[in-house]
């Protein structure tokens, strides 16, 4: 399918800063309109062919320009329940960018210039959300200890507890992503997003970005998703077990009962730069504006930093210490 | 640039505060010294001489011009600046006196007994002063001992730690340029009785320089982000109502334990001590070997 502007004709597409359908030719705004099923092959608007992967849900015909989204992927089995649109468009992401980049002092500062910008696309990433009931069971001993001293003895007192805990805790939507495109490590850097902006899916909110179905079932992945309750669920018990020097368990039983699951798409900003012959893709969360992305290291900053440092602080010590002398 | 010195602006603020915090001290010092012209009251002393070469390392340039000096930093300190080069083994002249002694210390029997024979001290015999006496002659083991004697008013400033550092000053020097050394003894002296001396401390001129390095090496390694992001979630972010539910959360005291163990107290044995207070208890002092 495609959104035509009712008004000129043009492709509409979703604006994250109007927070609607827009259309960028006539500037109007709720005006579109959808048109036509596409055809995994060819463009539904100039009939050139496409080329897309087997994931594909959503591209930009580079023919005509046009932001297709395939009927075929946002339906039935592959329909997403829930969708966090853009909040954050091109130009938020770059200044995001450019706003983490300046805190990395290191990183050379030609390097994000549009020169050296390869690709740069918004992307709706499949999610699966899942729903998991933590039952916690903890039994051990734990020790206090007190130290003083009377005279030239010193008294060491140990105090043992036994420490009980039933915890239950209610996970809602532990978020795992199932494109094998995506790095798991950086979609899981992009967390957390902010859920209360979560909205049913309209495939509206595809139009002027690229997407992708679920490329695993959400079985495939609910290891993963555990093994985020897990740590979670391990580090709220930790947090309960303060004031004491040590903890011995003797009894640690964690259930976990999957209370549901649902396929999001969640929003995110892909931006490639190559810069002196290597590439570096970064990866903006397109609701929270959190960037991931490793960036190159300039050796003349580093020198000329460090440089600074170690004049600066050697000079300061040799006054401090000229000073100290004198008084 | 812009980012350089936007950066470094506290840093380059907090630098220019302590330099000049610096100069202001040091055009302090130098008013101070300006305006200082003692008299010497001390008629008794049998000699108007300050510089005993008995080991012949200097040569007699060098000899006046230390003269000269001293006698400019005896009328800014108000103390006698006395300085000894010997040759000659003095167990025998020091057992004579303290039959006792260790041979690290003939040297100090030495400049004690120097100094009062003399007759030397600022205001008075036996006033305010220093004698540095550098024996030349090797003892028994093959080192050289040095020792440093303050009296009077220079004794009250000096404590072990300032002692060590002067005579330091001077062996950083004495074995190539013997007429360096004994210049750095007595300006180190008019330094540290002009000084405040609120500090009796000294730090090593490497350590300025190993501050930096270490600096460097944090700050670098710090701002060298190679990771690609922060994780901002926390155990909580998916918890339903923000935390969790305990149905049971129970500490019971079960029993308790009390060990005790003496504790050893140390005595004695403060390193052997390089001051004291000998022939009367009003020499303080001490002494290097090299």
């Amino acid at each position: 399918m495609i959104f035509k502007c009712r008004n000129c004709g043009g492709n509409t597409v979703y604006s994250p800063e109007k927070g609607g359908m827009y259309c960028p030719h006539c500037e109007s705004t709720g005006s579109e309109e959808k048109i036509g099923d596409s055809s995994l092959v060819q463009c539904v608007n100039c009939g050139a062919p496409i080329q897309i992967t087997q994931y594909t849900s959503a591209c930009r015909c580079e023919h005509c320009g046009n932001y297709l989204i395939f009927n075929e992927r946002v339906e039935n089995v592959f329909e997403p329940k829930l969708i966090l649109p853009f909040r954050i468009g091109k130009e938020g992401a770059a200044a995001a960018m450019e706003k983490e980049f300046s805190r990395r002092l290191f990183a050379p500062a030609d390097f994000l210039s549009a020169k050296s910008l390869e690709k740069m696309e918004g992307v709706y990433v499949p999610f699966w959300l899942y729903d998991y009931d933590a039952d916690y069971d903890f039994a051990g001993e734990g020790t206090r200890v007190r130290t003083w001293r009377s005279g030239d003895t010193e008294y060491t007192e140990t105090s043992y507890f036994e420490v009980v805990r039933r915890m239950d805790v209610d996970f809602d939507r532990i978020p795992v992503d199932a494109s094998i495109a995506m790095d798991d490590s950086v979609m899981d850097l992009m967390e957390p997003y902010d859920y209360r902006a979560l909205a049913d899916f309209a495939p509206q909110y595809m139009s002027g970005f690229f997407g992708e179905v679920y490329n695993q079932k959400a079985e495939e992945l609910d290891e993963r998703a555990q093994a985020k309750a897990r740590q979670a669920s391990e580090e709220l018990l930790q947090g309960s077990l303060t004031g004491y020097t040590t903890v011995r368990p003797y009894r640690k039983n964690l259930h976990l009962t999957r209370e549901g699951f649902c396929y999001a798409l969640m929003p995110v900003w892909q931006y490639a730069y190559r810069y002196r012959d290597k590439s570096y893709l970064y990866h903006v969360n397109g609701q929270t504006g959190k960037v991931i992305g490793v960036t190159p290291v300039s050796r003349g900053k580093v020198l000329a930093y460090g440089a600074s440092v170690f004049a600066a602080v050697t000079a300061l010590c040799y006054m401090a210490v000229h000073v100290l002398e004198i008084l | 640039m812009r980012q350089y010195f936007r950066y470094f602006k506290w840093l380059y603020i907090v630098l220019a505060a302590i330099a000049a915090l610096t100069v202001v001290l040091h055009v302090g010092h130098w008013m101070l010294a300006k305006t200082m012209n003692y008299q010497r009251t001390n008629t008794e002393c049998i000699t108007d001489e300050r510089v005993f070469d008995g080991a012949g390392v200097l040569n007699d340039k060098e000899e006046e011009k230390l003269r000269r000096l001293i006698a400019k930093r005896e009328r800014q300190t108000g103390c006698d600046i006395v300085l000894v080069t010997l040759n000659e083994p003095l167990e025998a002249y020091a057992r004579e006196i303290e039959p006792g002694v260790r041979s690290e210390e003939f040297v100090r029997v030495y400049a004690e007994q120097r100094w009062e024979n003399d007759g030397f001290g600022y205001d008075r015999p036996d006033g305010d002063g220093v004698i540095l006496v550098d024996n030349w002659s090797r003892a028994d083991d093959g080192s050289i001992h040095t020792w440093l004697c303050t009296t009077g008013r220079a004794r009250d400033v000096y404590y072990e730690e300032d002692i060590d550092h002067l005579l330091d000053n001077v062996y950083r020097y004495v074995e190539k340029n013997p007429y360096r050394a004994y210049k750095t003894y007595v300006n180190d002296f008019y330094h540290d009785m002009l000084g405040w001396k609120v500090f009796h401390m000294y730090v090593p001129g490497y350590v300025p320089w190993l501050a930096g390095i270490i600096a460097a090496v944090i700050f670098c390694v710090a701002n060298w982000r190679s990771k690609e992001g922060k994780k901002t979630t926390t155990a909580t972010t998916y918890v339903a109502g923000r935390e969790p539910v305990f149905r049971v959360s129970q500490d019971r005291f079960l029993r308790k334990m009390v060990t005790r163990r003496k504790i050893q107290t140390s005595s004695g044995g403060g390193g052997g001590g390089r001051s004291h207070g000998g022939g009367g208890g009003h020499h303080g002092g001490g002494g290097h070997s090299r």
